[in-house]
């Protein structure tokens, strides 16, 4: 489905492998989703597989993708609000091994600093003010918040440094060959991490037809550059507007990264390594549980 | 005799705590993750107290007035949340900080002077000796709501401390009011062993104890001096209409119960 037709216009569908060429060594991503909702899985296992190395992660409210990516050793520091998998695991259970050895840096924002960051740099701005943080710890243990007085009324506020990304990893239940997503539910941050971003991979569960596109135009969201990555069920184990979380697959994942490393290379092999796409991974899973999550 | 009804698990008397408290002009009621005593409160109060109100839980915002609550979920952005009368939306959800008017937040510490510390325990050598969840946002809505409640699972030497190693959300009255914090700041500390304010001079103090807690008991558990008045108030312990609205039309599926 690549390469322009005469005269028409160029899909962007593309292959998961060929589409994550753009995430390499060193670079800034972005993962899209919140807490256990919308994160798009399938592109994480996928550049766990690659072994990308060093790479910046931005997860404003981040899960086991973050865990993943730490475990398979591709993440030199995460950036966000959180890492962890609420009710299961109050921290990702990686995400602190390797932060309390110091293996991994942290820049501690809050939510509404990676919101603020993120539309800094669509905005092509170097911060945006915001006063949730004022008299915290924030700017001791991320300097790049710079507490400062507002210069129209005098008032104590931080500066929230702009978050350019490299490439944004977004998810979407639906979007068109052309990049239109059409989020089912809220859509988390994606859209401002696509437009902090170069380059946005999305991965989608189903790829419409545009007419479908035009029905509910309100709802699209699309970036200037996109890669669209189909690849069904592949929020799992987090939920999409379609399925909840699994939770036992959350609950497994905990204690094995729990138990140690031996244990986390096991899942690893598992569910990431040895499994060369997304269906490979959802045969693993297996169907019955995997339709006993749709809601 | 009629069977009697089961005693409140400490999330019960949590979620009932907390949804007694809350003031009758309290129209936006926002609950975060992790806190699912604090999501059956909001649906409580919403159906019960304040059938005025919206609640933010998870990726929805309803109004459950004289209606049936949607069931507690174990994650709070579960998709069935999206049932509702609009969304919440993670990337405006900031747009209107005049909206929140109430706010829950847990901690790692909680010290003398209410503030909150949910990053972790340094080392003291630009590391950690524990690595705790993250900032979420604490900062910004304990800046903004009209008034928070402090939920503490643990009440010890070790979580009720004299200062916090670092501080995730600002709960120093007179810092506040020096920075020009423009919320109304902690409205209530809950913790297994009893109910907690802030004096004038913004220092913890007990408001009261739970049945059976001892004065002896919380000032052992407690890492600064704490000033518990010689008579001290009982909490009123949920009555068995609070307990049944709470099990039979909120929690239908016990999340609290154990």
């Amino acid at each position: 489905m690549s390469g322009a037709r005469s005269g028409g216009r160029r899909p962007v569908v593309a292959a998961l492998d060929d589409a994550l060429e753009v995430v390499t060594d060193g670079a800034v991503i972005g993962i899209g989703g919140a807490v256990t909702a919308g994160h798009p899985m399938a592109l994480v296992r996928g550049i766990a597989r690659r072994g990308v190395r060093d790479l910046t992660v931005v997860a404003p409210v981040g899960g086991i993708e973050v865990d993943l990516l730490i475990a398979a050793g591709c993440v030199s520091t995460v950036v966000g609000a959180y890492v962890g998998v609420e009710v299961v695991a109050a921290v990702g259970p990686v995400f602190r091994r390797a932060v309390e050895r110091g293996s991994v840096a942290v820049v501690e924002l809050d939510e509404a600093h990676v919101l603020l960051g993120l539309r800094a740099a669509a905005q092509k701005l170097p911060f945006l003010p915001w006063r949730g943080g004022v008299g915290t710890s924030f700017p001791q243990l991320n300097p790049g918040l710079v507490a400062f007085d507002d210069p129209v009324r005098g008032e104590p506020l931080l500066a929230i440094p702009a978050l350019e990304l490299d490439v944004a990893l977004v998810y979407s239940e639906i979007a068109d060959e052309f990049g239109n997503a059409q989020p089912v539910g809220t859509g988390n941050m994606d859209g401002l991490l696509g437009a902090a971003a170069e380059k946005v991979v999305l991965q989608v569960d189903r790829i419409v037809a545009t007419e479908e596109i035009r029905r509910y135009p309100e709802r699209t969201l699309f970036w200037r550059d996109t890669a669209v990555v189909r690849a069904p069920f592949g929020t799992h184990p987090y939920s999409n507007g379609w399925m909840t979380a699994d939770e036992q697959h959350l609950r497994d994942f905990v204690r094995a990264a729990k138990e140690g490393e031996e244990a986390v290379d096991a899942y690893l092999r598992r569910h990431v390594l040895d499994a060369e796409d997304n269906d490979a991974y959802l045969e693993e899973v297996g169907i019955r549980r995997l339709t006993s999550l749709l809601v | 005799m009629s069977a009697a009804v089961r005693p409140a698990s400490v999330d019960e008397l949590f979620a009932i705590l907390l949804a007694r408290d809350l003031r009758d002009d309290d129209r936006t009621i926002m609950v975060g993750a992790n806190m699912p005593m604090a999501r059956a409160a909001a649906m409580l109060a919403n159906m019960t107290t304040h059938p005025d109100a919206r609640i933010m839980i998870g990726l929805g915002v309803q109004s459950l007035g004289g209606g049936e609550a949607p069931a507690v979920h174990p994650f709070l952005f579960d998709p069935r949340t999206l049932a509702a009368e609009t969304l919440m939306h993670q990337s405006r959800v900031f747009d209107d900080m005049s909206r929140p008017d109430v706010f829950f937040v847990g901690g790692l510490q909680l010290d003398q002077r209410g503030n909150i510390n949910l990053f972790g325990i340094p080392d003291g050598d630009g590391g950690w000796k524990m690595r705790g969840p993250g900032g979420l946002a604490l900062a910004t809505m304990s800046s903004h709501c009209r008034g928070y409640y402090v939920v503490m699972p643990r009440h010890d030497a070790r979580t009720f401390v004299e200062r916090v190693s670092l501080i995730t959300a600002l709960g120093d009255a007179q810092e506040r009011r020096r920075l020009k914090l423009p919320g109304g700041g902690i409205r209530l500390v809950l913790s297994p062993l009893g109910v907690f304010d802030f004096d004038a001079a913004g220092d913890m103090r007990v408001r009261s104890l739970h049945d059976g807690v001892e004065p002896d008991a919380v000032r052992e558990a407690t890492g600064f001096p704490l000033a518990i008045p010689d008579d001290v108030p009982r909490t009123v312990a949920p009555t068995a209409d609070e307990l049944r609205t709470l099990r039979e039309r909120v929690d239908v599926h016990g999340t609290l119960a154990s």
